[in-house]
């Protein structure tokens, strides 16, 4: 039998021998980072595309992947997931890498005119042009505000599960009311390789966003003793030599508790932010990326923005704009890419170049 | 750049903005209603939902107003979260009209 390789172990180990040489990162993987994907493959640049989220469709699934969007055109209406789902087929035949779960940390300008492009993750490139389609920014884990806190973040303060197995054994608090919240609480809860030692949920009102039928399961869980809910906020922590052992949990009869812990995860949800794409020396207006309206190329030659990111004279953040400012965004960085190319406008309908490179038949018309 | 909830909301709290909002970055005091400017993402969208116009993108904030940028921010630190329309304050109608309200503010 063939081994089979996880392609993005693949990816990591090569990072590893060298970055990655390519014509084109996109920065951003919602609907318009994937539409870049389609329209730099119709001028036969192949693009890789990062995102900070596992996932890829951005603000569309993150923030509204069930809501009905009216205003694609020639699609009546859709939701956020569709969208996502059907820019995904259509970018297929281009094969864009995609590398998830990382966000860019550097872009430096290289001797050689392109630039060097780097991830938290790891991951090197060296490209010729990149294309920002940061939407409103990488989305991060909302933080528990409290004083004190932040020196536990990583050690015995989680806002997100990496490795489950760490918290096996351990007295559990839980913080949220989101899916998140509950499904990790009965995955720590029931029996399984990742029981705890012990698990209280702690949201701030008796009201959950999570699925009806998780609520229903974990109150089952505490009417059996294995597990406590708590109305209330996290209003402080106890701490003793460096190490956090509770909480302080106001409730809703204004009386404040000690909980205590070994581990408090807390799941606020995610929340965008601009994060270091401020730091690349472009110019940045009002938390947007200047750019021209011919190429949607910004102060720095070689580095385009396109969709929510950017702001031009009449901007309105419409995902259409966004799939336009693509369009031509790749059309202006042809010329970094293929110097001595003339590049022509071709339509998918008749162009046979384009259907070679879409991979579909030339239509025979009688 | 966030977007600020000014002096007309005070004694109303209308709440119809915190339905729309896709970040859920409303805060709820007693008789007012704060944005989080660590939240909001300039989306814009609770701007017409306001039936008093109270929320202005923060570089719209009229002079006599910026105060309010800075008390958004404070206030939306020790508030409560508030994501659900609710009923608004029994004598809104009465007061949706009046300036100068910043002393009826409860914090």
């Amino acid at each position: 039998m063939e081994p089979q390789l996880n392609p993005a172990i693949s990816a990591t180990a090569a990072s590893h021998d060298g970055p990655i040489e390519t014509d084109a990162v996109i920065v951003g993987a919602g609907p318009v980072g994937l539409f870049q994907v389609f329209e730099l493959g119709l001028l036969e640049v192949k693009a890789h595309i990062i995102d900070s989220l596992a996932y890829p469709g951005g603000q569309c699934i993150e923030l509204y992947p069930d809501k009905p969007i009216y205003d694609i055109p020639a699609v009546p209406v859709c939701t956020g997931k569709e969208l996502t789902d059907n820019l995904l087929k259509q970018i297929e035949p281009f094969g864009a890498t995609f590398h998830l779960g990382q966000e860019v940390t550097l872009v430096a300008k290289r001797e050689d005119g392109r630039f060097d492009l780097e991830t938290s993750k790891g991951t090197r490139f060296v490209t010729k042009t990149i294309f920002i389609a940061g939407g409103v920014g990488s989305f991060q884990p909302r933080t528990l505000k409290v004083d004190g806190i932040e020196k536990f973040d990583g050690t015995q303060l989680h806002y997100r599960v990496r490795n489950p197995s760490q918290f096996a054994g351990k007295n559990l608090v839980i913080v949220g009311g989101g899916d998140s919240a509950l499904d990790w609480t009965l995955n720590f809860v029931q029996d399984g390789p990742n029981k705890a030692e012990s698990v209280i949920l702690v949201h701030r009102r008796d009201g959950f966003k999570a699925a009806p039928a998780s609520v229903a399961k974990m109150k089952e869980l505490c009417e059996a003793y294995e597990m406590q809910f708590v109305v209330g906020q996290v209003t402080g922590i106890e701490e003793q030599d460096g190490q956090l052992t509770g909480v302080k949990v106001t409730g809703g009869d204004g009386v404040t508790r000690v909980v205590p812990l070994d581990m408090l995860l807390v799941f606020f949800g995610l929340s965008p932010k601009l994060g270091p794409i401020a730091e690349w020396g472009l110019n940045i207006e009002r938390k947007q990326i200047v750019v021209d309206t011919e190429k949607f190329e910004t102060n720095v030659p070689g580095i385009f923005a396109v969709g929510d990111i950017n702001t031009y004279p009449g901007k309105k953040k419409l995902i259409l704009s966004g799939f336009h400012e693509a369009a031509l965004a790749a059309f202006g960085a042809a010329p970094y890419i293929f110097p001595d190319k003339r590049i022509h406008l071709q339509y998918t309908t008749t162009s046979p170049k384009l259907h070679k490179v879409l991979g579909v038949e030339t239509p025979v018309f009688d | 750049m966030t977007h600020v909830v000014t002096e007309s909301c005070i004694r109303c709290k209308y709440t119809d903005c915190v339905d729309v909002c896709p970040v859920d970055c409303f805060r709820e005091g007693p008789n007012f209603l704060t944005i989080d400017p660590d939240e909001c993402i300039d989306c814009a969208v609770c701007i017409p939902e306001c039936p008093v116009n109270a929320i202005l993108p923060e570089e719209d904030v009229p002079s006599d107003q910026l105060k309010f940028i800075k008390l958004n921010a404070e206030l939306a630190k020790k508030w409560p979260s508030i994501t659900k329309r609710k009923a608004a304050l029994p004598d809104a109608d009465e007061w949706k009209d009046r300036k100068d309200k910043l002393d009826q503010l409860i914090r």
